[in-house]
């Protein structure tokens, strides 16, 4: 027998594709394929403990309630009550494991990086397309940099945050599904987008 | 043929539009309604009454419209019911009538006229009471045939449909003086303005009326308004979108008509969106509604409200008669006789109810040479299907017959005050303006202008830019102003005349559903008397219109007949929504396969590949199959699965399954108290089988729990309750047990996972592992879990079973789902390995008698399923105590016993009664049932499972399983339910 070659597919494979009229697209999507992630959930009693672990391993504050925080090399989505989504790009799947270990004692830490597909959502147009799936006051003041919320977008169960603006000063989001929705999903992008137009980024 | 075009108006008179109505061709403007076309074209006959068939031509110049309902568009587009004073014109526009048969100048359904005495109020409950067998063969049909207003196309909706969710800080309602007023002293604030307004000219009645504002016409003081609310960043102005209601949490229902005034939408755009608005405050500015005045004949074509002459005349150019005659009962009804000579179209008379008139008014009439009778009613009209003439008896008794082709009705205006009492509130009865105004309302609801009672135009821009500013700064945002304009004056002084008493003809309170002065005195002789009854009895106010124009001149004509106040008498609320909204727009883009998402496996468009049809489990697709070329009958395909898994190997996509990451000191109390069955012991690479309980003591979910670690389990569920029984963990270790140190999550998507089954599954897997992981008996026994690196990823493999056979289950990261697959299947070649679906694991878990949703239905104990003895004695569990109800542990319960054909080939279906053999088809002979059936090529017939009364005691005797539904009745015989390797030989081969 050949010698076993895994490749990877990633959620959004084959579905991606540029929508109505693109000069220039109101919305940009890229799949976020290459951010590791990791649950984490305090353990009982350990809140305080676990705070100063991370700033003294992160650098960064345990994120409240409908925040996100930036560490060193890694950033904190607040998912529930004493719970966390830790990403950190290119984290490979080494990434829950060293997590583990810094958090011992302190957390269970629980390896999502093929779980959810994450999408980066941007352009000057994204904030008209959530609204037609987000039942949130996604505005500049109610949803900030740094802000994160668990939700639904569309029928579909997300995380979701905001990111800082990108180069063209558009906002941005990141918006985290289960893998399995990926196809559904795109439906709801891929129409409520089309008037606007919605080009493809490569993948990263 | 009476209407026609004047000069003046704010249509687009270099933009004409063609179009048609009932198959005749029409051209009118950019800007009209199909309403304003088909007058400006000479129309006066728009419909057919609904009851009687009595011809109607257009009333309003609005939503309150109750006669020129028209069916909009063609084939799968075909809308009915579309109010012809609110379709925005658009080229091509195809309209026909409705309600008439064969045509709308000649409908046979007008009889219902003749017979009239015969079809007052309460009709229906007192004609086709009896015989009670006459309802559903007889009456139903007729009357459904004969009810109903247009009818809806067949064909599925080509259009899409959005939903979509804003927050701002105040939401108005309306664009006229008073909303224009609002929404510029909110938005200059900075606050968050959405200014929504159901027509597609934004002014209200600053383009119906000649207005004169900051020394303009009323429509370019709005245009200009207008354009500075949109400049304004934090202000969304929306023509063409109705508020519909008021709902719970501030939170506004309202429909955006994106596409309704095109032929079809454009590439991409939604026919409507739907929008749900959270906002802090409100600002209902939605003007009002003028009455008619029920007299005699006042239903004839021509007849209109007077600020709708006006609004034709004024916004649209178009005369809607040649010789307008006016009864009024204010001063308003006198601002019709000016428009009309202004505009050069002749009034032939002014009949005023009242008994005086001002000065001014009389100076007017005898300037302009306008007849006019004060104190004076109109009785009658005349005219076949349009009005040609009037009567009118003037104070001294007097009759005279006055021809007019136009005859605009004022009987004074009531607030619309709807989204005030969506949530509860009362309107109150103002004596001053002999009007109902908003009385308790919520508080976030502020009302100005004409929907407060404020029916002066420079008070409208005073109550507007005050609630503006105060919503914006009840919002946090201070200092918006809207500076008072200088306005005309327009006159508003109004004596009510609810209905004209010395009428003969029929006088219409309820245009819509031909509802008379005659049958409210009806409904109060009857008892109807309350206004919700009134309504009941009469349909007074039901329908499409929901008696904006109707309902509160029906309420006053109650009131005088019971000689009760009005504020006593009150008047109907309503719920959302305030004009109909389309079931396409609630739906939005979730319809057909899209109503829910749907899930899929890693290995998904792999399994497509090699054949497989899918199968819907919850939201997730599975295969249920792998069917080869040359198969046609499915059960082939199935039992070539079956054979190919227990002769040699199969592998299944197990992915759906739920996996739940157990962490914490206390995992396994937490394990020990959900299980019947004991977990805080199980070994550190060792997984077992457990069954939970619900609360009430009943099964709730099963499946196999591995421990990884001293603190770390992962659990799985049945694909079915992978949610519920998340959430049942978490309301556990939440609310019942918040001093456990337990962490869970679901890890259902961070893993494909595949059953490799069958007495060569070791085989295959020792060549997928072969330097990795010892897969051996030895090292790896039944039962046994271990989690390793493969080619670089986390992997885990466990020993486990459903199909009977030596299996394993593996596990690597999703995305790398689809290559396992592949990987699996190359490895597996040499032994023939084959894909199965869900309907051979169902066959083989049948065989080996493992229970699954069939039998997991909600209603079986531990007991029933053959598990009694798994419940542990010497711990407390979820289900416990409720479990030993005597109920539950009644030995009479049905419990799971295999069943097989007594004569193998003879088909065995699930659902079939378990009768004795030879006892009557009864249901006090009902023994149990069959919960599920399939036909078994390792036993080599049908064969089953199920709920049979003190099953486990009668293995052997014969039964019949007797299924009327299909015509089934078989022999079988009650076995074990493991009928193939009862020992379990295979499991530990």
């Amino acid at each position: 027998m050949a010698e076993i070659q895994l490749t990877s597919v990633e959620a959004f494979d084959g579905l991606l594709k540029p929508v109505g009229d693109v000069r220039p697209a109101g919305v940009r999507v890229r799949e976020r394929s290459t951010l590791a992630l990791a649950t984490v959930m305090v353990r009982k009693g350990r809140r305080a403990d676990l705070a100063n672990r991370f700033s003294d391993a992160f650098g960064c504050a345990l994120p409240d309630a409908g925040r996100r925080t930036e560490g060193n090399d890694l950033a904190f989505v607040s998912t529930g009550p004493g719970a966390w989504l830790a990403c950190r790009e290119h984290g490979g799947y080494e990434f829950s494991e060293s997590l583990a270990e810094t958090l011992s004692g302190l957390a269970s830490v629980t390896d999502q990086s093929d779980a959810f597909a994450v999408l980066s959502l941007s352009g000057p147009r994204v904030k008209a397309v959530l609204a037609k799936g987000v039942f949130l006051d996604l505005g500049d003041a109610a949803f900030p940099e740094g802000h994160a919320a668990a939700t639904q977008c569309g029928h579909v169960g997300v995380t979701l945050w905001r990111r800082p603006a990108d180069e063209a000063g558009d906002p941005v989001y990141e918006v985290a599904m289960f893998r399995s929705y990926a196809e559904s999903f795109w439906h709801w992008l891929s129409t409520s987008a089309a008037e606007y137009g919605l080009t493809v980024e490569r993948a990263g | 043929m009476s209407g026609y075009r004047t000069k003046g108006g704010i249509v687009e008179r270099e933009h004409r539009l063609s179009f048609s109505f009932d198959g005749r061709d029409y051209s009118g403007f950019a800007g009209d309604t199909l309403a304003s076309a088909l007058l400006a074209s000479g129309e006066t006959l728009f419909g057919r009454s609904f009851k009687y068939h009595r011809p109607r031509g257009v009333v309003a110049a609005g939503p309150e419209e109750p006669n020129a309902l028209v069916e909009m568009r063609k084939g799968a587009r075909r809308e009915p019911n579309t109010k012809a004073t609110v379709a925005e014109l658009y080229d091509g526009l195809e309209a026909s009538s409705q309600n008439r048969f064969p045509s709308l100048k000649f409908d046979v359904g007008a009889i219902n006229s003749l017979l009239s005495p015969f079809f007052v109020a309460g009709f229906y409950y007192k004609t086709f009471m009896w015989p009670a067998s006459f309802w559903e063969t007889i009456y139903e049909p007729a009357i459904r045939r004969a009810a109903g207003l247009g009818h809806a196309s067949d064909e599925p909706d080509p259009d899409t449909y959005e939903k979509a969710y804003a927050f701002c800080d105040v939401l108005v309602i309306g664009s006229g003086p008073a909303g224009l007023a609002a929404a510029l002293a909110a938005g200059r604030s900075g606050a968050r303005v959405i200014l929504a307004d159901e027509d597609f000219a934004l002014g209200g009645r600053l383009n119906a009326e000649r207005y004169e504002v900051d020394g303009m016409a009323g429509h370019a003081f709005a245009s200009r308004a207008v354009e500075e609310l949109r400049s304004l960043p934090n202000v969304t102005v929306m023509a063409r979108t109705t508020v519909f209601g008021a709902y719970d949490g501030r939170e506004f229902g309202l429909v955006e008509r994106v596409a309704d005034h095109l032929p079809v939408p454009l590439k991409h755009q939604p026919r409507q969106r739907l929008w749900r608005v959270v906002t802090k405050r409100a600002v209902l500015a939605a003007g009002s509604y003028e009455r008619p005045i029920p007299f005699g004949g006042n239903d004839r074509p021509g007849v209109m409200l007077a600020s709708a002459v006006r609004t034709y005349l004024n916004r649209y150019g178009v005369a809607p008669g040649r010789r307008v005659a006016i009864f009024t009962t204010s001063d308003d009804g006198w601002q019709t006789a000016r428009d009309c000579l202004a505009a050069g179209v002749e009034v032939s008379a002014v009949v005023d109810a009242r008994s005086e008139i001002s000065q001014e008014l009389y100076d007017f009439a005898v300037r302009e040479g306008v007849r006019r009778f004060v104190g004076a009613e109109v009785v009658a009209t005349s005219g076949r299907q349009a009005l040609s003439a009037m009567t009118v008896i003037d104070r001294t008794g007097e009759p005279h017959e006055i021809a007019t082709d136009c005859l605009a009705v004022s009987g004074g205006f009531n607030p619309n005050l709807y989204i005030t009492t969506h949530l509860g509130g009362r309107p109150k009865w103002s004596d001053a303006i002999h009007a109902f105004t908003p009385g308790s309302k919520p508080s976030h609801i502020h009302v100005a202008g004409a929907a407060n009672g404020e029916f002066s135009l420079a008070g409208a821009f005073r109550t507007g830019a005050e609630a503006g500013s105060e919503a914006a700064g009840a919002a946090g945002f201070e200092g918006g102003r809207f500076e008072s304009v200088r306005t005309s004056e327009d006159a508003v002084s109004l004596s009510p005349l609810w209905h004209v008493t010395r009428s003969r003809q029929k006088a219409f309170v309820d245009f819509q559903h031909d509802v008379t002065v005659f049958d409210v005195g009806l409904a109060k002789q009857e008892g109807f008397r309350s206004v919700e009854l009134l309504k009941r009895y009469t349909t007074l106010g039901m329908a499409t219109d929901q008696g904006k124009m109707s309902a509160v001149n029906g309420h006053a004509i109650m009131a005088a007949l019971t000689g009760k106040p009005m504020e006593e008498v009150g008047t109907t609320v309503s719920r959302p929504p305030h004009t109909p909204v389309t079931l396409a727009a609630f739906a939005g883009p979730y319809r057909g396969k899209h109503f829910q998402p749907t899930r899929r496996t890693a290995s998904h468009r792999w399994a497509e590949a090699q054949g497989a049809s899918f199968v819907e489990a919850g939201l997730w697709m599975r295969a249920d199959m792998f069917a080869k070329a040359g198969e046609t009958d499915w059960m082939d395909t199935v039992a070539r699965e079956v054979k190919a898994v227990r002769g040699s190997v199969g592998f299944c996509d197990v992915s759906t399954l739920g996996k739940i990451d157990i962490q914490g000191e206390d995992a396994g109390e937490l394990l020990n108290r959900v299980y019947i069955n004991g977990f805080a012991k199980l070994a550190v690479g060792k997984a077992r089988y457990g069954m939970m309980l619900r609360e009430d003591g009943f099964a709730f979910d099963d499946g196999t729990t591995a421990r990884f670690a001293e603190d770390h389990f992962v659990m799985s569920t049945t694909t079915a309750n992978a949610g519920p029984v998340m959430q049942h963990l978490e309301y556990c270790r939440q609310v019942l047990w918040p001093e456990l140190d337990v962490q869970i999550v679901s890890v259902t998507e961070q893993w494909a996972q595949y059953a490799v089954a069958g007495p060569n599954a070791r085989k295959v897997l020792e060549r997928l592992f072969a330097d990795v992981v010892d897969v051996s008996n030895e090292a790896l026994p039944f039962m046994g879990v271990k989690a390793f690196r493969w080619k670089g990823l986390p992997a885990r493999i466990f020993r486990i079973s459903f199909s009977g056979e030596l299996a394993y289950e593996i596990a690597v990261p999703t995305r790398y789902g689809e290559a396992l697959a592949k990987a699996v299947m190359e490895a597996g070649r040499e032994w023939n390995i084959v894909p199965y679906g869900t309907e051979a694991l169902g066959v083989m878990r049948i065989e080996k008698g493992h229970v699954a949703g069939p039998e997991l239905n909600g209603q079986t104990t531990a007991a029933d399923l053959g598990m009694g003895r798994m419940m542990s004695s010497k711990k407390d569990f979820v289900g416990r105590v409720l479990s030993n109800r005597s109920g539950m542990t009644d030995p009479d319960r049905p419990a799971v016993v295999g069943l097989r054909s007594v004569s193998p080939r003879e088909r065995l279906r699930a659902g079939s009664h378990v009768l004795a053999k030879g006892a009557e088809a009864r249901i006090e002979n009902d023994e149990g049932y069959v919960t599920s059936a399939a036909y078994s090529p390792t036993v080599g017939g049908w064969i089953g499972l199920g709920l049979v009364r003190k099953g486990p005691d009668r293995i052997g005797e014969i039964v019949r399983a007797y299924d009327p539904v299909r015509g089934g009745d078989v022999e079988v015989e009650i076995c074990s339910p493991h009928q193939v390797d009862p020992e379990g030989t295979r499991l530990h081969g």
